[in-house]
Parts: structure tokens; C-alpha cells; sequence
């Protein structure tokens, strides 16, 4: 037997699906600088933030709404091998397959690039960018000083990767975008449209700002958070819908299944 | 899969510590309120006992009648939320004084009775100071009223309502006593001689400040005579020092009549 909440909870998986994008105000408005960015003559553009602030569905959003407008290319997982990556970007741009047994060569594939200049705008899309090492960040860097490659990358917002990011890249031309944890107003937007994209409208109704207060609390507004804090509260009216429906209350929100999803992520201490 | 069972055991429990919490902040609420109230009743009570009591007559009224020095009065004003000074002609106010006239005939018998008894009294303590048998000369001729050349001071009273002003009027220039300046000053008031009322409370007061009715009398011959403002000045700086009753009544009936 399966029950709605089960459809409901569901809807909070975490994923860079760019169907599952909720079109938040702050959110839009790093698009469109994004997306702007991209017809200047920059080399690099930064986009960061911290863990579940929504970098990667961004980029993934940015790719859907390009790939048939642009040449880009999006690389979602990080190649952390050199001899690969510099293999995916060649046959990303020459459009071949490299044999197994062959490399690339970066100086033959800078050579290679140079000669596109005027030609080709090649625009990649690296998510995950602290993962990369300081030497293939210094050859990303001398691609794009092509101007033939463009790169749009993400790196996660600590103190320790703003250093690298100032080191590597303070002498290129470049466009920072800093993405935010939601507000509580943007939080409450996000979880209704979630909800209503799938036409739970009497879900939706119930949520109050007070329950968006109580999540935003423990939260503070982080997207990933949100999702699995929610995730685990429709987990539990699952099991409540399924085995004690008594236990849910009629016409309003439970209060009571928050406080136990808090508990359960750690967010308060019995 | 989530363990509903054990999630809502932990649920329970974290209730319940905020129960107790709740609880807990609620009785320091309470213990903070009750011990500031507490600390507040402590030092009120401890600044009314430095509060002055009521300064010797001769630090309080000047020569020309007017009480308490300035200083004071102004504090007290302040204290007491006392209104601006204001001019009040009205003869409305008819203030009557607290104590009535006192019969003159009873006065007479119980001076008379008041003599006896010290009479009495000092014989009792010579007596008892020595025996018989230890008495100098002089001492037994005292007892037996032998060679006694006292003076006699008779003072004829003949009091009726014509004379009784200059009867008391003598009786108090030979023994000054503040009662007598007291009774007159009452009954000028009777007579609405206010000024003269003014001036006998005045001098009852300089003899003892304590008496409540020199300073009564004294208030209320100044509303007589259109000085509310000086009355409420007086009788607030008394009333500070003392809390006399009765001083709060008049001056809520002065304050009451003044708005």
C-alpha cells in the first residue's frame, strides 16, 4: 500500500535534476548574472558558496538552458586524474575519441586551442573544483588565458579554498558569484512551490511559517539541509499514514513529527 | 528505515526535560522577583529611617513667620509633587480646627489635680529618700512645715468669653507653656482672627515642635488667609518627618479644594 506522503517525501531527495530547480528571487538573480557573464570577455567565472547552497543545480540548470544554444560542456563529477582530464577536454572540443592507450599532451592541446581564437567560444562547466589539484588548476588557468575556453567552475566557500582560489586565479579576469543560504521568506517559498509543483496543495496549505521557522532554525536556510530534514518529516508520516494514522494530527501540521525529525538529524538533543 | 518507536521515546524524553526546564526558569523568575522585591521593601525601609526627623522649632520657623528654609521646602515640593504656587482668594474654604476649645473649668481641676499628685509625689520621695532618724533639721522643719517662707503665686483666673483671651494671655507669659500659646491660638482661629491664630500656633511651636495641632492650626490659619501654597509647604515637610495622620488629612483637604 503505498501512501501520498511517500510521493511527498520523495519530492525532497536531493538531486541537481534541473526540473527539481525552484525559482527563488536571490537564486534567478545569480542566473542571470551567471548567465550574463558568460557574453563577457572574461576568462573565469567563479561560482561559490557553501556545501548545499545550490552551485551544482545552478550549473546544471545553466547547462540545460545552453546546451543548444552554446558550445559547453558540463563535467558534474570531478576528473581528479590529469591524463584524463586533459583527455576530456580535447575530445570535448575536437569532437574525437582518444584510443585507450593514448595521451594528451597539454602543450600540443594549448597549441591546439590557440589556433581556435576567433573561431570557436568553448565554455566548460567544472563543478566541484576543490577537488582539483593545484597543478591542473594552473592548466586549467593557462587555457583559459587562451580566450578560446572559457570556464565557469564551483568551489565550495571555506577559508582554506578562498586562499586557493585567490591564488590561482587574482590575475585573471573574472566574474564572482556568491551563492547564499536561503531567507526564512525564501525558505518557505521553496518548500511551498516543492509542493505545489507535484499539486500537494492541502500539504502545502498546512506548512506555516512557524514550521518554516522551526526548519529554518536548524537549517539556516541551506537547501540540502532543508531537503533532509523534510525528507525524514515525510518519512515519519509515512510510517504514522501506514501503521497509526491516529497519530496524524487533522488539519494542521505536527508539530510534534518535526521536533522528532530534529532529534533524529541531530538537530536537538533529547 | 527510521525506528519510529525508539524516535518517539527520545521525542518523550526531550519534552519532558523541557518541561522541567520551563519549570525551572519559571521558579528563578520567581525567586528573582520576590528577592527584588525584597531588596526594594529593605532599602525603602532603611532610607525612611535616614529620612530627618522634624528640626528644633528655632532651625524651622524665622522671625518673620515663615516655616522650613528654603532648601527643604523645595525638595519636599518635588518629593511630594506639590503644584506651582497659586493664588487663591477663595472664602469657601472653611477649615475647622481639630481639636476644640477646651473648658476652662475642667482645665482648672485637673491643674488642681496635677498639683496634688506632684505634691504627693515629692512628699513620697522625701520619705522614701531617708528614714526619720537620718533627717537634717531642715529636712524635718520642711516636713512639718515649720519656718516655710515659699511665696505664694496665686493667680486669679476669672475666665468668661471677654477676658479669656488676656487671662491666657498672662497665664502663658508666666509659665509659657506651649499648650496655653496652643489653646489661644485656637481660639483666635474661632474667632477668625487668623493672623493672631498664626502667630500663638507659631509660638506654641517654637516651645515644642511635636505638638500636631500647633502645626494644624498654624496650616490652616495661612489657607484662612489665602496662603494654600505655604500650608501645603508646611504640612508636606511635617508630614515627611512625621506621617501624622492628620497632617495627611488637612493636606489632602487643602489639595483637594486647591484643584
Amino acid at each position: 500500500m503505498m501512501s501520498k506522503y511517500s510521493d511527498i517525501k520523495n519530492l525532497f531527495i536531493d538531486s541537481v535534476d534541473s526540473k527539481n530547480y525552484i525559482d527563488l528571487e536571490s537564486l534567478s538573480f545569480n542566473y542571470n548574472v551567471l548567465e550574463d557573464s558568460l557574453d563577457k570577455p572574461l576568462k573565469m567565472i567563479l561560482l561559490f558558496g557553501r556545501p548545499g547552497t545550490g552551485k551544482s543545480m545552478t550549473l546544471n540548470k545553466l547547462y540545460q538552458n545552453l546546451k543548444d544554444k552554446r558550445e559547453i560542456h558540463y563535467f558534474d563529477a570531478p576528473i581528479l586524474s590529469e591524463k584524463e582530464f586533459l583527455k576530456s577536454i580535447y575530445e570535448s572540443i575536437s569532437g574525437k575519441k582518444i584510443p585507450q592507450n593514448m595521451r594528451v599532451n597539454f602543450d600540443g592541446l594549448l597549441r591546439f586551442t590557440q589556433q581556435l581564437k576567433g573561431k570557436r567560444e568553448i565554455i566548460f562547466l567544472l563543478d566541484e573544483c576543490q577537488l582539483y589539484s593545484e597543478a591542473l588548476m594552473e592548466k586549467i588557468r593557462l587555457l583559459s588565458d587562451t580566450r578560446v575556453v572559457k570556464f565557469v567552475i564551483t568551489l565550495h566557500k571555506t577559508e582554506n579554498e578562498d586562499v586557493i582560489a585567490k591564488e590561482h586565479f587574482k590575475t585573471r579576469i573574472w566574474e564572482v558569484i556568491e551563492l547564499k543560504n536561503a531567507s526564512e521568506e525564501e525558505l518557505e517559498i521553496y518548500v511551498q512551490k516543492k509542493l505545489l509543483q507535484k499539486h500537494f496543495v492541502d500539504v502545502a496549505n498546512l506548512i506555516q511559517a512557524k514550521h518554516i521557522k522551526f526548519i529554518h532554525t536548524h537549517t539556516l536556510g541551506n537547501f540540502r539541509e532543508t531537503n533532509k530534514f523534510l525528507y525524514t518529516v515525510f518519512s515519519i508520516y509515512e510510517y504514522y499514514e501506514l501503521n497509526r494514522p491516529e497519530k496524524i494530527p487533522k488539519g494542521r501540521f505536527s508539530r510534534k513529527i518535526l521536533e522528532m525529525a530534529a532529534i533524529k538529524l541531530g538537530y536537538i538533543h533529547d | 528505515m527510521i525506528n519510529i518507536k525508539e524516535l518517539e521515546r527520545r521525542w518523550y524524553k526531550y519534552k519532558a526535560k523541557n518541561v522541567i526546564l520551563f519549570f525551572v526558569l519559571l521558579l528563578l523568575v520567581a525567586a528573582l522577583v520576590y528577592g527584588g522585591l525584597y531588596l526594594y521593601r529593605y532599602f525603602t525601609a532603611i532610607e525612611h529611617e535616614t529620612i530627618t526627623l522634624p528640626q528644633k522649632s528655632e532651625n524651622m520657623i524665622q522671625a518673620h513667620g515663615t516655616i522650613i528654609p528654603k532648601e527643604t521646602v523645595e525638595n519636599n515640593q518635588s518629593d511630594l509633587n506639590i503644584a506651582p504656587p497659586v493664588e487663591d482668594n477663595s472664602d469657601e474654604m472653611i477649615l475647622s480646627p481639630t481639636i476644640p476649645i477646651v473648658d476652662m473649668d475642667s482645665e482648672k481641676a485637673n491643674d488642681r489635680e496635677r498639683k496634688r499628685q506632684a505634691t504627693a509625689q515629692s512628699q513620697k520621695k522625701l520619705i522614701k529618700a531617708k528614714s526619720s532618724a537620718t533627717l537634717t533639721r531642715q529636712e524635718l522643719d520642711v516636713i512639718h512645715g515649720r519656718d516655710l517662707k515659699h511665696e505664694k503665686k496665686v493667680i486669679q483666673f476669672e475666665t468668661n468669653t471677654q477676658n479669656y483671651f488676656e487671662v491666657m494671655e498672662q497665664k502663658f507669659a508666666q509659665n509659657k507653656n506651649p499648650r496655653e500659646a496652643l489653646l489661644l491660638a485656637k481660639a483666635y482661629y474661632d474667632q477668625g482672627d487668623y493672623n493672631s491664630a498664626e502667630q500663638w500656633a507659631l509660638k506654641a511651636n517654637q516651645l515644642d515642635s511635636k505638638i500636631d495641632e500647633s502645626w494644624l492650626v498654624f496650616a490652616q490659619s495661612k489657607v484662612m488667609l489665602g496662603k494654600n501654597q505655604e500650608a501645603i509647604n508646611i504640612l508636606s515637610s511635617y508630614y515627611k518627618s512625621t506621617k501624622s495622620p492628620k497632617a495627611k488629612a488637612l493636606l489632602e483637604k487643602i489639595r483637594t479644594k486647591e484643584n
